[in-house]
């Protein structure tokens, strides 16, 4: 790594991150092949960071917009969900099944992009969920048969996070049995106060903590709005932000012992967020070191000198838009964030009243 | 789009693909976030798809499943083809799990990976386990914090626990290992959560009746050696909590820690049978010790002396722990509203 690029950024670089996100439109180099089968999350990344820096419109064209979003509807499942990427080129569902990460993304995608929904397989996205669903309520990115069992080693707080998140968007959540996931996710709680990936293992992270605190607080909000409980997710978490606000050593590390990661921002600002209390984040240090791990010429590494990519750089947005939108005295510029559906809370309302009018 | 490497040969040149109509990707007029594929994944992509659309179970499509996982450990769809193939030909699955013992060092971090040898050794389901956690120790020590690893690993003991493959000395021999992890590195945080697993969380374990003590001076003795260690005191934190004991019995053992004359601290027991710091402390050791602090604090609420309690977390806020100041004036005003 030369000198220049481990130079101390100071200034937030807006022009640099547009750039940065409209070329990984254009292409991705062939080190980002590893993401082939994920190519709608790393189109997410690029397309909600352009949302949150409120450039989208300025830097694209109508045209580019509704091309990206033929391309998404072309992998809508015939059964229902998103497919991740062209990679199959096939309609055989049974070698080309819907991806339930990917399929969460689509939609938030799909949203940015401010596309009519008309065409969203609604019944079909509820049968999906349920052939993801494991008997101990976690979820399968991937619908399991018998050799591929929904249960196992990737059903863990992330996808339970994710369908969450989808029955909440489409305000639907009879495809999700909602008592086992939730008896899952406070299982995965840990002797430290934060949460594993899976119930009896044995160590709490960064982003499996955001994913439970998220889910616990989509479904509390559920059950609320239907029996007018009011079981905020703030009660009995004292030792959860204890967790979290303690993993801040500038930015923030994953886990006791480990060096400060970028997406880390993200993941433990955002619980804490979801706690009610991102006002006890030393947000000038976040900062610091947020902007110390920009790349010179646009986007964010997973730490200062790193390369960038579009998962760090997208959550280092979303990590500064916590921080810093309500009261923009650094002029980031960025828009406010949704931070259980992690989009801005401009495209979240706008998909709320979308999935109200097509549901009518 | 896809980069030439120019010692490659491709599938179509090659006498086993002859009778094969490799189908390209389609990506369509408006491909969003296009890859640059090398042409080695490109081309196995090719013929990978005309494979799976003939659902065709052979040597030659496991031959190029382990191909493109090569190139992307991340494949999802192409790992459960993988494993579908390998069973409906009937393979020997050790042997697949020799292969993955070679392919799991470079790609630690795929949840695939890790998925596919969950499911292997479900098939194969040894009588004795031992070989495999033998493995996952020995694949611990270059990477010993590895989430995936001692999720593995975790996922081990109780799978086979329930099919009763435990023996008692297994379990044994396991503490004494994550004893010597802990030797060797005390602030290796997964360490000290394999140690709840086994002392407290595993099923057959009673910790109440067999031990507490024992493991609230082990956990002392570990915040002697490394007194700024987080994890030990959230371990030692974690069993008050867990088995609901007051805090206030252990604060003479940290008492030194905050550099605070014991005869200040109310309600402070004299005498102790907990293992105490070295008298004088090393002096190495920076003082005061925030987490010790932060101890002696949430002692003081326990015993009601909340303006005390404020004032420890005063001083973290402005003196100790500045990174956290935010959260300890908001713990002080806690103190103030009680």
């Amino acid at each position: 790594m030369t000198e220049s690029i481990t130079l101390q950024q100071s200034t937030f670089k807006r022009n640099g991150h547009i750039n940065y996100f409209l070329r990984c439109l254009r292409a991705l180099p062939t080190a980002a092949q590893g993401s082939d089968s994920n190519r709608m999350t790393a189109a997410f990344f690029c397309l909600s960071g352009l949302d949150l820096l409120g450039a989208l419109d300025e830097k694209t064209t109508e045209e580019q917009r509704n091309g990206w979003i033929d391309w998404i509807w072309s992998l809508q499942a015939t059964t229902g969900g998103f497919r991740g990427s062209t990679f199959m080129t096939t309609y055989n569902d049974k070698t080309s099944p819907a991806h339930l990460p990917s399929t969460y993304t689509a939609l938030l995608t799909l949203s940015i992009l401010r596309a009519p929904l008309d065409r969203l397989n609604i019944s079909g996205l509820t049968t999906f969920l349920q052939s993801c669903q494991a008997k101990d309520g976690s979820f399968s990115p991937v619908p399991g048969d018998d050799i591929y069992p929904n249960e196992g080693f990737q059903s863990d707080v992330r996808m339970v996070y994710i369908a969450s998140v989808i029955s909440d968007i489409i305000g639907d959540f009879s495809g999700i049995n909602v008592q086992a996931p939730k008896q899952f996710i406070e299982s995965c709680k840990t002797w430290e106060g934060g949460y594993a990936s899976r119930p009896g293992i044995i160590e709490a992270q960064g982003g499996t903590t955001y994913c439970s605190l998220a889910t616990l607080s989509i479904f509390d909000k559920h059950e609320s709005a239907s029996s007018q409980i009011d079981t905020s997710v703030e009660n009995g978490q004292k030792d959860t932000l204890r967790w979290l606000i303690s993993r801040q050593i500038g930015g923030f590390q994953g886990r006791p012992g480990k060096l400060q990661d970028v997406c880390y921002s993200f993941w433990c600002g955002g619980a804490i967020s979801i706690l009610g209390h991102s006002g006890l984040i030393n947000r000038d240090e976040d900062r610091s070191f947020l902007l110390s791990a920009q790349f010179p010429l646009g986007g964010f590494g997973k730490e200062p000198g790193d390369y960038p990519d579009p998962f760090h750089s997208y959550l280092a947005l979303a990590a500064l838009s916590l921080t810093h939108s309500s009261d923009d005295t650094q002029g980031l510029g960025l828009k406010a964030l949704d931070v259980l559906w992690n989009v801005s809370q401009h495209t979240s309302d706008w998909l709320k009243n979308e999935m109200a009018r097509i549901r009518r | 789009m896809s980069v030439a490497t120019s010692s490659y040969i491709p599938l179509a040149e090659r006498n086993l693909w002859h009778d094969i109509k490799p189908i390209p990707q389609d990506d369509g007029p408006n491909p969003v976030v296009p890859i640059m594929y090398s042409e080695e994944y490109r081309d196995a992509m090719d013929y990978f798809r005309a494979v799976a659309a003939a659902e065709e179970r052979s040597e030659r499509a496991l031959e190029l499943t382990e191909t493109i996982i090569r190139l992307n450990p991340a494949h999802y769809t192409v790992w459960q083809y993988r494993m579908a193939t390998l069973l409906a030909l009937n393979k020997d699955l050790e042997e697949e799990l020799q292969l993955m013992n070679e392919f799991a060092i470079q790609n630690l971090k795929s949840y695939q990976v890790w998925h596919h040898r969950l499911l292997l050794l479900t098939h194969i389901s040894p009588k004795d386990p031992s070989f495999e956690i033998e493995y996952i120790h020995q694949s611990l020590l270059p990477d010993p914090k590895n989430y995936h690893t001692w999720a593995y690993l975790h996922w081990l003991y109780s799978h086979f626990y329930t099919l009763d493959r435990i023996s008692n000395q297994q379990w044994q021999n396991e503490l004494k290992w994550c004893e010597e992890m802990l030797r060797v590195d005390g602030r290796n945080n997964s360490a000290w959560g394999w140690r709840w697993y086994l002392r407290v969380a595993r099923p057959g374990t009673d910790l109440e009746k067999d031990g507490l003590k024992e493991e609230l001076s082990y956990a002392l003795k570990a915040i002697h050696l490394t007194p700024h260690n987080v994890s030990v005191w959230n371990y030692l934190r974690g069993l008050l909590r867990h088995f609901k004991l007051p805090l206030s019995p252990l604060l003479p053992a940290i008492l030194p820690y905050t550099t605070r004359p014991s005869a200040k601290i109310p309600g402070n027991p004299q005498d102790l049978d907990f293992p105490l710091p070295s008298s004088p402390l090393a002096d190495d050791t920076p003082l005061p010790v925030s987490l010790a602090l932060e101890y002696l604090a949430d002692t003081l609420l326990e015993q009601g002396l909340s303006a005390e309690a404020g004032e420890v977390f005063s001083e973290l806020s402005t003196q100790y722990d500045r990174m956290r100041a935010g959260y300890w004036e908001y713990k002080r005003r806690e103190c103030i509203e009680e």
